[in-house]
């Protein structure tokens, strides 16, 4: 499904972000991936999209390059994953509605969706997408208004919306205290194992990936450095992942 | 402790406000032998003068389409300009180029325009909207720009994240962020450029001011009373109705 090959990115200027991963994610597969802030998460989930270019190496979505793609080429495969953020990016002065309709962007006319002109069926899997993450009813609400963990589910009910082979979350709950966490999660391993998606979350701390990851991917400065069932991850292997002075 | 650095800055004001004081004549004694002179002055508009009334009106409204023209052509304007002074959305050169001719236009006020046109393309109110609209553009860019630059990339690169198209992009990442903003600035300079519009008539660029300066010079005080008043009561209803919409808008 995920292929990356020799993947590295050097920001002008900066530290090396990443250094040469090679990565396979099969189809279906939820994937956790640890390691400390600025261990190169954000970058790798970026480039796995093209939302970053890496310095050198190759990506492959469903048989598709990533890398140097037209934008035509781009949009198509970006439009078959899905992307959660950090910061959950909604346009704060939108509604609800108004934000997880962005998902179907990609598929319906340029023209009418500029006049926020949708079909009666997307603006239909809109509120489908809401009901699902549990937000049904706050349709109209401006999307500023909701607490974070709401906030949250409104940029995973746009990922859904999209109807995705692929949800790429990063750092999803670091923005959320621990209990919506752990029902973030849940959230995420549900739309993992009903809709056979394939996931792939960065977390920044080690006890989610225990406990809902079915693989832990472990990267540290820009290199991954541990790749495995949560059960092999002994406390020498979270040492060498997040280094002593964190545990 | 107080440095160095900051004794030298506060003598530096000290002297130069010293200095301004000397130069410009400023004397008490003149202004409490003014005072007569102003209630003199007050008392020979009152009562006002009913019967030029009606063009007053005609005036504030030719002031009111001035401001109206100027800053809606000006907003139009800003946009492109805007695009071309953030430094988010423009290559190096060019945002320098087009800061600093920005700058040097700014420098320059409506009034001061006003006469300029008034020269090239006649008398009336004509001169008064392009004047507005030069000075308007420059400032409404600057903001515009300002605006651009301080947008949140977040919501832009999830709605890229979707696969979007640029102008979707732009349409569901760029406007609802700018939009209310782009609109309350404009709405702002709206507000600014009835005041500025209403002196226009004193170099000969049409409107309200035009009879201010008339009944001033004819010693026809009660007659300019009017007008004034007309003036104050035009600005506050636009600041009313201009600042209720912009309280809306964010």
């Amino acid at each position: 499904m995920i292929r990356a090959r020799g993947l590295s990115k050097r920001y002008p200027g900066g530290p090396v972000a990443l250094d040469h991963v090679d990565l396979d994610v099969r189809a279906g597969e939820f994937v956790t991936l640890i390691g400390p802030s600025g261990a190169g998460k954000s970058t790798l989930l970026r480039c796995l999209n093209g939302l970053v270019a890496p310095t050198a190496g190759e990506v492959t979505v469903d048989g598709e390059p990533v890398v140097s793609a037209s934008e035509e080429t781009l949009r198509r495969v970006r439009a078959r994953i899905g992307f959660v953020f950090q910061h959950f990016n909604l346009v704060k002065r939108l509604s609800v509605l108004d934000n997880v309709r962005v998902g179907s962007l990609s598929r319906v006319k340029t023209w009418p969706s500029l006049a926020a002109r949708f079909p009666e069926s997307e603006t239909e899997r809109a509120r489908r997408a809401l009901r699902r993450v549990g937000l049904a009813g706050l349709e109209d609400r401006r999307a500023d208004t909701l607490s974070g963990g709401q906030q949250q589910r409104v940029g995973i009910a746009r990922a859904l919306v999209q109807e995705p082979r692929v949800l790429l979350a990063d750092e999803p709950m670091s923005s959320l205290d621990p209990a919506l966490s752990r029902s973030l999660m849940e959230l995420l391993r549900h739309i993992n194992a009903e809709d056979g998606l394939t996931v792939i979350a960065s977390l920044h701390v080690l006890d989610l990936a225990v406990s809902y990851g079915e693989r832990v991917v472990g990267l540290r400065a820009g290199r991954i450095v541990h790749d495995g069932a949560p059960a092999t991850l002994s406390a020498s292997v979270a040492e060498m992942i997040f280094g002593s002075a964190s545990l | 402790m107080i440095s160095s650095g900051r004794w030298a800055g506060g003598l530096a004001i000290a002297a130069a406000l010293v200095w301004s004081l000397w130069s410009t004549d400023v004397s008490l004694r003149r202004l409490v032998e003014g005072i007569p002179f102003m209630l003199e002055f007050v008392r020979r508009m009152l009562p006002p003068d009913p019967s030029v009334l009606g063009q007053a009106l005609r005036g504030a409204v030719q002031t009111l389409q001035i401001a109206l023209l100027g800053t809606a052509v000006a907003a139009v304007l800003a946009v492109p300009l805007a695009l071309a002074a953030a430094r988010n959305t423009a290559p190096r050169w060019i945002f320098y180029a087009t800061r600093t001719w920005l700058n040097v236009f700014r420098a320059i006020d409506t009034l001061v325009y006003a006469l300029f046109f008034v020269a090239a393309v006649g008398l009336g109110p004509f001169p008064g909207v392009l004047a507005v609209i030069v000075y308007t553009t420059t400032v409404l860019a600057k903001l515009f720009s300002e605006a651009i630059e301080a947008m949140d990339p977040g919501p832009v690169e999830a709605v890229q994240a979707v696969g979007a198209t640029r102008i979707q992009v732009l349409r569901w990442g760029v406007l609802p962020q700018l939009g209310p903003e782009f609109v309350s600035f404009t709405l702002y300079r709206f507000e600014t450029n009835i005041r500025a519009a209403a002196v226009l008539g004193f170099v000969g660029g049409g409107g309200i001011g035009f009879y201010i300066q008339t009944y001033l010079r004819l010693l026809n005080y009660p007659a300019a009373s009017t007008v004034l008043l007309v003036l104050i009561v035009m600005v506050m209803l636009v600041d009313f109705t201009s600042s209720r919409l912009r309280a809306r808008l964010i």
